[in-house]
């Protein structure tokens, strides 16, 4: 096997590959579904975008006026990709001033420890993503702390109607303000979509405030119809964009499962649940053991009915007269209770399941 | 709108958002934080069922 060194050219092995730079190891992308496969909650469906929610996994959707487009998970996408986030103006919107529009993906501290922020070693980073639009013209956004008291705007040119392009932006660290290296958020990613003259400013440095995008951003809400994709979102240390992480199905699921893990009546073997016991004759109680360790004690999502859900005790199945909630909540695991009318019985073990309807389920959220 | 909860107990330790999310007193938890802004703006919620 021959192997040759060269200080200009890299590491070039007797197959004739070439590695030009160091190899990288570990969490290269600190961006948890760039790549935009995961959508738990809506597994493909278009959602209109209001103001306040999460859309594909980890992506959170931030508005200050709902209804102005939908989102979803699209199979348009880049060589190499497979999905991309689709953003659809459905209206013809003049954002206001102190109006902004934002995807945003909120990196927890814990992910960011390695980069040193807010100190004189803060170390620099590289942006890269694939977008494409029905609009040219300029784009932006910015990187903010938790306090939303630090922001670095940046700006991207869409060249090409309703092409796929390439961006990439190098970041140098921030070497002051406060940025959390614990389980809050550490560097909140912010991509806007639209923004009112509050929110803009010149791309390029640190500030103080919370700016949102760069000045002359195209709006995307302001023309009916105007579509916006992006995938391969990447944010890692170095100054160089390298080529996009790509992590097993199974690890950026389990990744996207620190902040929200569903069980769904559409995918669960027999819609049944998990196992519950009779705590009263109105009311049982169960335990859902999370598969991996949540960022905190999560809420519970459901459908808001409480006829979807019912419970399987002693031979028969008793319809739920309120929603399942929390009993007690842990990182690791929640019990939750399931009440009845009547029915129940002390000590008796049982399920709860779904009464037929897809629209069950039991979602937990631990979302920053 | 906000309904406070009990547990199987009997304690107040979590509540109920909107009729469909239930939100646990976890002080790292996004969903308790907006809770507690939401009563320093000075709202109240729905007291919990009797048991």
């Amino acid at each position: 096997m021959t192997v040759s060194i060269s200080g200009t050219d890299g590491v070039t092995f007797n197959d004739s590959s070439v590695q030009t730079t160091a190899a990288k190891v570990g969490m290269v992308n600190r961006i948890i579904n760039g790549a935009m496969v995961n959508d738990q909650r809506n597994a493909g469906a278009s959602v209109t975008a209001n103001d306040g929610i999460y859309t594909l996994d980890r992506w959170y959707f931030n508005a200050w006026q709902n209804g102005k487009g939908t989102i979803q998970r699209s199979t348009t996408a880049p060589t190499g990709f497979i999905n991309s986030l689709l953003f659809t103006s459905t209206s013809a919107y003049t954002v206001g001033v102190g109006e902004t529009f934002d995807f945003q993906q909120k990196v927890e501290g814990l992910n960011i420890t390695d980069l040193a922020w807010g100190t004189a070693n803060a170390a620099t980073v590289t942006l890269s993503f694939w977008v494409r639009s029905s609009l040219t013209g300029t784009f932006g956004g910015a990187l903010q702390n938790s306090a939303q008291n630090r922001f670095y705007v940046f700006s991207y040119t869409i060249n090409a109607a309703n092409t796929f392009e390439y961006k990439t932006i190098t970041i140098e660290g921030d070497q002051s303000g406060t940025w959390l290296t614990t389980n809050g958020i550490g560097i909140l990613l912010n991509i806007n979509l639209a923004s009112g003259a509050n929110y803009q400013t010149t791309a390029g440095s640190w500030g103080a405030g919370a700016k949102a995008s760069v000045t002359g951003q195209t709006s995307v809400v302001g023309t009916n119809g105007a579509t916006w994709f992006i995938t391969g979102v990447q944010l890692e240390k170095g100054s160089t964009a390298t080529s996009f992480d790509f992590r097993s199905i199974g690890t950026e699921l389990a990744l996207c499962q620190r902040y929200y893990y569903l069980l769904s009546a559409a995918t669960n073997v027999n819609t049944f649940f998990h196992p519950v016991a009779g705590y009263t004759t109105t009311a049982a109680v169960g335990t859902v053991s999370f598969p991996q360790m949540l960022r905190t004690g999560p809420s519970l999502v459901t459908s808001g009915t409480a006829s979807n859900y019912r419970v399987l005790m002693g031979g028969a199945f008793i319809t739920c007269s309120s929603v399942p909630t929390i009993d007690q909540t842990g990182p690791s695991s929640v019990s939750l209770i399931y009440t009845v009318a009547s029915g129940m019985t002390v000590g008796y073990g049982g399920n709860s399941a779904a009464n037929g309807s897809t629209s069950a389920i039991l979602g937990f959220s631990a979302e920053l | 709108m906000y309904k406070l909860l009990k547990s199987v107990t009997g304690e107040t330790k979590s509540v109920l958002k909107d009729g469909t999310t239930s939100i646990p007193f976890n002080p790292d938890n996004t969903d308790y934080q907006t809770y507690l802004a939401w009563l320093a703006e000075g709202n109240t919620p729905l007291l919990a069922d009797a048991t």
